[in-house]
């Protein structure tokens, strides 16, 4: 069974076994159809043969009694007897008188066994009256052994057994052709199968050249074809590797991601044109993105050394070189960073990614970094220079009067509070802007906290007669903030309401409650600021150029940070102002929300 | 006795600077601010300028290229800075006689410069007569 099953399974395809199965039923009821009719066939010829012979007979016989030929008579009718199914004949005269009988007593038919006679297979019998001219000549009975049914299946096994020999003769030959042909197909078939359950293994090339010899070439160009396609693989892992985060790059969801990079980055091919471009390149090259895709690089950007780079860079895998170009837009200049980044190390041939950034803003920020270290070393030295001066004058004989010593304590004293305010300020502003600061959240007494504010300025408020006053509404609720941030905030703005405010002038420093917020404003009747001025008095370091400013100490940070502290709360600072007349500074911070409806309300 | 004028827009060293000068027997005029030390130099010459460079209106810089050349100064000029770039300060003023001080100053360092200069003019002077 085993051997069977591999002789089939390995030669022929699925199901082929299952039809020639069904062939040799087929060629077997064929074969037995066949030898039925020819039995039936056969059968109907010896009936007709008897018919034939028994009129014959009977037309002889009529002869012979008209000539009342006894001899003769006995003669056929002996005859007749030899006949093969005949098994008893008898001739009796009109009177009933046996004439001729064979055999000699009825009943014992030789041929005829026990059962064959008792049974249903009685033998047929046939009486024939013969008449002549002269009337009735006698009777002529004949008994005839029924068909052999032996006879009949000996014959039907003996036909269709040879029908089925040739049958299975014929198969055999077929499927020796058939196994012959499908050879290499089932090779095939088990080295499709080999290969889908991951085996690793040299396919054998066929070597066929029968009447299915196409079928092996083909199959062996395939094979050759695969094996040339593995080692390349093989060969090129990197390369493959590449191809993998390439086709990573292509699918949709990294694709959209790419695209919105707020950087450029263009993919370069080994022919120097662009094969992808995000939406950020696009821009940066000033270009639709269309019109950059499928184009040689050195049409988009006209500059020789961003391409020598980009060779360079491939051949020497130089990874992360980078090349800054400039590029001219009408009256706009746009300063363009260009990092190239090959796919393939030390490839000339290979991709290659740039990288675009916009440097114009990363050059803004260092201008605006080293202005701020300019301002702060400026105002830093504006203090020292002071102390330095005054410490050496202490030391000297000829500055030894009561008078010049206290001035000299005073004016160092003065200046070491400055240059520790100054570095505090400096501080401060810097932890706001890079957003390090963090606030001390705690629940504020606005009230409290501006009164106190207000009497520490009063010392200074006095020394130049200035009538600073305070407007409170009976109740303030308490609001959410930075208790000590706060309170620079205020210091700041009341501070500098005295500080340029003339002699005998007015600041006024009031809290409202409104629906939403709390608002606090500082108003004075002093300098006033200018239109022009009124638009960067909140950036640092910036003071107005006028004498009236220059006069009064300052490092130009205050308001810088009383705006940060400000936004920091989540609120605002406003500035309304008219030179020469005086200026309000208004905080607005947001109520917390429970209070509200209790404020709207009243 | 010389005529020095100190253009410095920080009270406490003009303050200063005046101080030590006046002790030592000078003449000593303030100015707050470039205008006006270039108006003062303008009605009346000066011996010695001592500026500052950092100053509203107009500079310690504007200020010595518009009165340098006029005869306003007849001795010397002593700039003081406290910018970091007091080397191209002292390039960009090379056609002038110049002296920079860089902040912070010594004092004493400053009264020996100012009595140097006055002290060459008065020998030149002195040979001359």
């Amino acid at each position: 069974m085993r051997l069977r099953r591999s002789l089939w399974a390995g030669v022929l395809p699925e199901g082929l076994g299952l039809c020639f199965v069904a062939v040799i039923f087929a060629g077997f009821a064929g074969a037995y159809l066949v030898a039925e009719h020819f039995w039936t066939e056969q059968s109907a010829t010896v009936r007709q043969a008897e018919a034939d012979t028994l009129a014959q007979i009977h037309a002889k016989m009529l002869g012979l009694v008209a000539d009342k030929d006894e001899d003769a008579i006995q003669a056929v009718l002996g005859d007749l007897s030899d006949m093969p199914r005949v098994c008893a004949v008898r001739w009796t005269d009109p009177d009933g008188a046996a004439r001729f009988e064979w055999p000699r007593r009825l009943g014992a038919v030789p041929g005829l066994d026990g059962a064959e006679r008792d049974g249903e297979l009685r033998p047929a019998a046939a009486s024939v009256d013969i008449r002549t001219a002269s009337g009735s000549a006698g009777t002529l009975r004949l008994e005839l052994r029924p068909r052999n049914d032996a006879n009949h299946h000996a014959y039907l096994i003996w036909n269709w057994g040879i029908a089925a020999c040739l049958t299975l003769l014929v198969f055999a030959v077929v499927y020796r052709r058939l196994r012959r042909h499908l050879k290499p197909v089932a090779a095939i078939e088990r080295n499709l199968h080999s290969y889908a359950d991951g085996i690793e293994r040299e396919f054998m090339t066929l070597m066929l050249s029968d009447s299915l010899g196409s079928i092996a070439q083909g199959w062996n160009r395939l094979i050759e074809e695969l094996s040339s396609m593995k080692r390349e693989l093989q060969n090129t892992a990197q390369s493959a590797q590449s191809q993998d985060v390439l086709a990573r790059f292509e699918s949709a969801g990294f694709r959209r991601v790419v695209d919105r990079l707020p950087f450029g980055i263009l993919r370069v091919d080994a022919s120097q044109s662009i094969t992808y471009a995000n939406a950020s390149a696009a821009a940066l090259l000033g270009r639709a993105l269309d019109d950059v895709i499928g184009l040689p690089i050195n049409d988009i950007i006209d500059d020789p050394t961003v391409t020598r780079a980009l060779v360079g860079a491939r051949s020497r895998a130089t990874a992360g070189l980078s090349v800054d170009h400039t590029r001219t837009d009408g009256n706009e200049e746009t300063t363009l960073r260009f990092r190239i980044l090959p796919m393939a190390a030390k490839s000339p041939d290979s991709e290659a990614l740039l990288t675009i950034e916009d440097i114009g803003q990363l050059r803004e920020s260092q201008r605006a970094r080293d202005e701020f270290l300019y301002h702060v070393t400026h105002e830093l030295r504006t203090p020292l220079t002071n102390i330095h001066a005054y410490v050496e004058t202490l030391t000297k004989p000829g500055f030894d009067d009561e008078q010049t010593r206290k001035e000299c304590y005073n004016v160092i004293i003065s200046e070491t509070r400055r240059l520790s305010g100054l570095v505090e300020n400096i501080l401060s502003i810097s932890q706001l802007e890079v957003g390090s600061a963090r606030l001390d959240a705690g629940e504020v007494d606005l009230q409290r906290l501006i009164r106190q504010m207000v009497q520490d300025n009063l010392g200074a408020a006095d020394e130049k007669r200035i009538d600073l006053t305070l407007a409170l509404p009976p109740k303030v609720p308490k609001v959410s903030g930075d208790k000590q941030r706060l309170s620079v905030l205020l210091n700041n703005l009341i501070g500098n309401a005295i500080k340029y405010t003339p002699a005998e002038g007015k600041v006024q420093v009031k809290l409202d409650v409104t629906g939403q917020c709390i608002r606090i404003g500082v108003s004075d009747t002093g300098i006033g600021i200018s239109p022009e001025d009124r638009q960067h008095v909140f950036d640092k370091f910036y003071r107005a150029a006028s004498d009236s400013v220059q006069m009064v100490t300052g490092t130009g940070l205050g308001l810088a940070i009383a705006r940060e502290v400000a936004r920091l709360h989540g609120g605002e600072i406003h500035l309304e102002s008219e030179l020469g007349k005086g200026s309000t500074f208004t905080i607005e911070l947001p109520l917390p929300s429970s209070d509200r409806t209790e404020v709207t309300g009243r | 006795m010389s005529r020095i004028l100190v253009a410095e827009d920080d009270p406490h060293i003009l303050r200063l600077i005046s101080m030590w000068l006046k002790r030592q027997g000078h003449d000593v005029q303030e100015a707050r601010n470039g205008l006006s030390a270039r108006d003062l130099l303008m009605a009346e010459p000066v011996d010695v300028l001592v500026s500052d460079v950092n100053m509203p209106g107009m500079d310690g810089l504007e200020l010595i290229e518009a009165v340098a050349g006029e005869g306003c100064v007849q001795r010397g000029i002593v700039v003081l800075t406290n910018r970091w770039d007091h080397v191209s300060i002292r390039d960009q003023l090379a056609e002038w006689d110049v002296h920079v001080l860089p902040k912070p100053f010594s004092p004493s360092r400053l009264s020996e410069l100012v009595e140097s200069l006055t002290a060459a003019g008065t020998a030149e002077s002195q040979t001359e007569a």
